[in-house]
């Protein structure tokens, strides 16, 4: 296992780094002029907005992983950019409260899945769908069209724990893709997520406490997109019920560009990050191509499809019986 | 001649599947198939189903070359396949399953009268009272094997191939189908049999050819061999003689609790007011019929259901198990019928297949790589496991060894009570011999034992005492050591009776 998923972690770094290289070569500049693609600057650019994607790539990854799927995410961001939002700006409250009443929206909406996947025994795509509607109608309900401008009301040059705010979404997502790899790969309850979604009756009758890893995996899901939503209004200003409407599906196409399985018991969280940065690329170099800007959605749509069957290519032809 | 195998050779990856085979099917025969799970002979039938292609050789079916492309294009050519997994969609209709993917239709209608009428007319050429519009998941696991059968007749196939057709089989199933066969057999239609079981193969075939380690050994005529040179051909080596029940009687005593117990255990619509003792290196068999109750039994001590009524006993005490997990820490730990639904993980490696049960139950938060890997490596060399190394995935298993798999990452886990449920279905002779002496060996050393088997020279040969189970509720007690072949069938078959 540990060899395949290196490889195909590998895949994913080649895939990027032929990418990065393509739209370097592809956008150079007549000589003289500034590298508009290939420079620091536009890199932290792509790095910044990549990594809200990217921070609930890993919740993704690991409900994926066990088997299940989170339609959520994208109405938590929002919510939780809400709700710091109105308490921050609005209702007057000092910031760390503001972001952790942020967080517990994550805890709340993915405690109300787990409720609904584990006891109820709803299929984790209707349910997830449900409290999708749910917490997004509740941003809707709070801001009535408003929206709250977070990070202009921070105090200025505001450094988190020493970290300039540019670098804040970057660090976070980095710190959070480190823990959870460590945990999937090297501790009980990553390798438990991995049996379940293997083989769930297997990993019933293997002594796992099944319902609780499942629990856990969707609440580490909707903290992680509530930490994705306070980051997102720190580092980019506006909390608004439309915030990241869509994400969701860009977040599970980048946890399965990343190795992932839709079926379940294969994936990684790196791999997941490292898909958001795929898409983070072509997000950032597409519209710099001229005339390409209608093409951008398209161009990101057959990406998805031409990574995910080149990978079935390359797994099929490893010798399994 | 009606089919011939002309030296097919076929490899998956590293491994070497089959190795020149060549053999015939007469046209009308009954003609058995026969050798251990990983001797090459579902890969033969895959490629005779044109689920596989051959990498060298050919097929020539009814004189001509014969290398189907698809499942249908092997249908279309007569080819009636019965899986061992049996295939049917349980939400449909009888006739719908018999006609799924061939469906009769008029002016592109489904014609469901002519689907109908014709689904009754092999169900009677069956001798099956099945409503052609019941849905197949009423149906029980015997006659949902005969609707294979019955498909494959829908579609006027010339020769019938079943794949272990009685794993899922009670006796009196099977000699259903064996009575169907024989009929089939007798109207003109060639049959080619793959089965473990050599008493069926003896009843039913004219020919055995016999695989090992995808080589053909010989094909045989029945009537000139007996089981024994079969078996020696499948395995290439004698195996011992079956050992009576021992051991316990002389060096155990029942002083003290039992190790596992249950008084007058019930779950409603499963099995009622079942009480039983199984001590300290004993080896208590229950054998029963499917649909005794007998499984469920198993999996309700095992934590997986709650009693509706009665109690489960560990050492004189009661306990209530809320799901295997409290089971397993409590050493009661249970190796489950299919081990392809219920034990392996095929997408982790083996490694982690032999030590999550012990791992996960252990409560270390944190995996010690170097351990396990030191750990899974002794027991593939102990456990004999045929396997590239730790790192190999399941699927690249033989039955057998993946048996192996599941019991050794139970008895990993150093248990007090094992409860089997049968333990060596699907698995071949070589590999059986060597489960049942684990399994004596454990016992020998203190293992409380509770087996559940629906093969009679297994549990015969296994268990020290005999409960005998039918309808949900335990007919009555043999002693391992003078129970017969008849004396367990009476009981499980006819009224309680004193033995």
């Amino acid at each position: 296992m540990k060899q395949l998923r290196a490889i195909r972690e590998l895949s994913t770094i080649a895939i990027l780094i032929a990418e990065v290289l393509f739209f370097a070569w592809y956008l150079s500049p007549e000589a003289g002029r500034a590298h508009p693609f290939l420079n620091a600057e536009n890199a932290l650019l792509i790095l910044k907005y990549s990594s809200i994607y990217g921070i609930a790539a890993v919740g993704a990854a690991v409900v994926i992983i066990s088997g299940g799927i989170d339609l959520a995410p994208g109405a938590v961001i929002a919510l939780a950019g809400v709700v710091t939002g109105q308490l921050y700006v609005v209702d007057g409250w000092a910031l760390m409260p503001s972001l952790a009443a942020g967080l517990l929206i994550g805890v709340a909406s993915g405690l109300l899945t787990s409720l609904l996947v584990v006891i109820v025994k709803l299929p984790p795509f209707i349910a997830t769908l449900g409290v999708m509607g749910i917490t997004r109608g509740i941003a809707f309900i709070i801001t009535e069209g408003r929206y709250y401008d977070v990070s202009g009301r921070l105090p200025p040059g505001w450094r988190p724990m020493g970290v300039p705010i540019d670098w804040l979404a970057p660090i976070v997502m980095f710190v959070m893709a480190v823990i959870f790899q460590i945990l999937m790969t090297r501790f009980q309850w990553g390798r438990s997520v991995f049996s379940i979604g293997g083989n769930e009756t297997a990993a019933l009758f293997s002594g796992i406490a099944i319902g609780r890893v499942k629990a856990s995996v969707y609440v580490i899901s909707g903290v992680l997109a509530s930490l994705a939503g306070i980051v997102l209004v720190l580092v980019q200003g506006q909390g608004k019920a439309d915030l990241a409407t869509g994400y969701e599906l860009d977040i599970i196409a980048s946890a399965v560009v990343g190795g992932a399985s839709l079926a379940g018991g294969r994936g990684s969280v790196m791999g997941a990050v490292l898909g958001t940065l795929i898409f983070g690329v072509l997000r950032n170099a597409l519209p710099q191509i001229p005339g390409a800007t209608f093409y951008d959605r398209l161009i990101v749509g057959v990406v998805v499809i031409i990574i995910v069957v080149a990978d079935q290519l390359l797994l099929r032809r490893s010798p399994k019986s | 001649m009606s089919l011939r195998f002309e030296r097919i050779d076929k490899s998956f990856g590293a491994v070497h599947a089959l190795r020149g085979v060549s053999f015939d099917v007469a046209e009308g025969e009954a003609h058995a198939l026969v050798g251990e799970n990983g001797a090459g002979k579902s890969t033969l039938l895959k490629i005779l189903a044109g689920l596989v292609r051959a990498d060298r050789g050919e097929m020539r079916w009814q004189g001509k070359p014969f290398a189907p492309s698809s499942p249908r294009e092997a249908i279309e050519h007569g080819i009636g396949m019965v899986y061992q997994e049996m295939l049917c969609l349980p939400n449909l209709s009888v006739s719908a399953n018999i006609f799924c993917g061939r469906e009769i239709t008029r002016l592109g209608r489904l014609d469901e009268a002519a689907m109908r009428s014709r689904t009754q007319q092999v169900l009677d050429r069956l001798s099956l009272k099945i409503d052609p519009d019941a849905l197949a998941e009423s149906l029980s696991a015997a006659h949902r094997q005969l609707l294979q059968v019955a498909r494959a007749l829908a579609f006027d196939c010339r020769i019938l191939v079943l794949d272990e057709p009685t794993t899922a089989l009670t006796d009196a199933e099977a000699d259903h189908l064996f009575a169907v066969l024989r009929e089939l057999k007798k109207g003109g239609t060639t049959i080619l049999y793959v089965s473990h079981r050599l008493p069926e193969v003896f009843r039913l075939c004219d020919r055995i050819t016999v695989l090992r380690d995808g080589s053909l050994v010989d094909t045989f005529t029945t009537a000139h061999v007996n089981t024994n040179d079969i078996v020696k051909a499948m395995v290439g080596r004698e195996l011992g003689v079956r050992r009576r029940p021992s051991g316990f009687v002389e060096t155990g005593s029942k002083t003290g609790e039992p190790r596992l117990s249950t008084n007058r255990l019930s779950r409603s619509g499963y099995f009622h007011g079942v009480s039983l003792s199984v001590w300290r290196g004993e080896i208590t068999g229950i054998f029963g019929l499917v649909g005794s109750g007998r499984s469920e039994l198993l999996e309700t001590i095992f934590g997986l259901h709650r009693p509706t009524a009665g109690e489960i006993c560990v050492d004189g005490a009661p306990v209530t198990f809320r799901s295997p997990r409290d089971a397993a820490r409590a050493g009661i730990v249970l190796v489950p019928e299919e081990r392809h639904r219920q034990s392996l993980l095929f997408n982790l490696d083996l490694r982690h297949n032999l030590v999550i049960p012990k791992g996960t139950l252990a409560g270390n938060a944190l995996i010690n790589s170097r351990d396990e890997r030191r750990d899974a490596d002794r027991i593939l060399g102990d456990w004999r496991i045929k396997a590239a190394g730790i790192d190999a995935f399941p699927d690249s298993l033989s039955g057998g060894n993946q048996q192996k798999v599941v019991v050794a990452k139970w008895m990993a886990t150093s248990p007090r009570v094992l409860l089997l449920d049968e333990p060596t279905k699907g698995v071949d002779v070589g590999a059986k011999f060597e489960i049942h002496e684990v399994i004596r060996a454990q016992a020998g050393e203190g293992l409380a034992v509770l087996v559940v088997s629906s093969d009679l020279p297994e549990i015969l040969s296994l268990a020290d005492r005999i409960l005998v189970m039918k309808e949900g509720e335990l007919q009555g007690e043999l002693d391992g050591a003078t129970a017969t072949e008849e004396s367990v069938m009476r009981l499980a078959t006819h009224d309680a009776v004193s033995v």
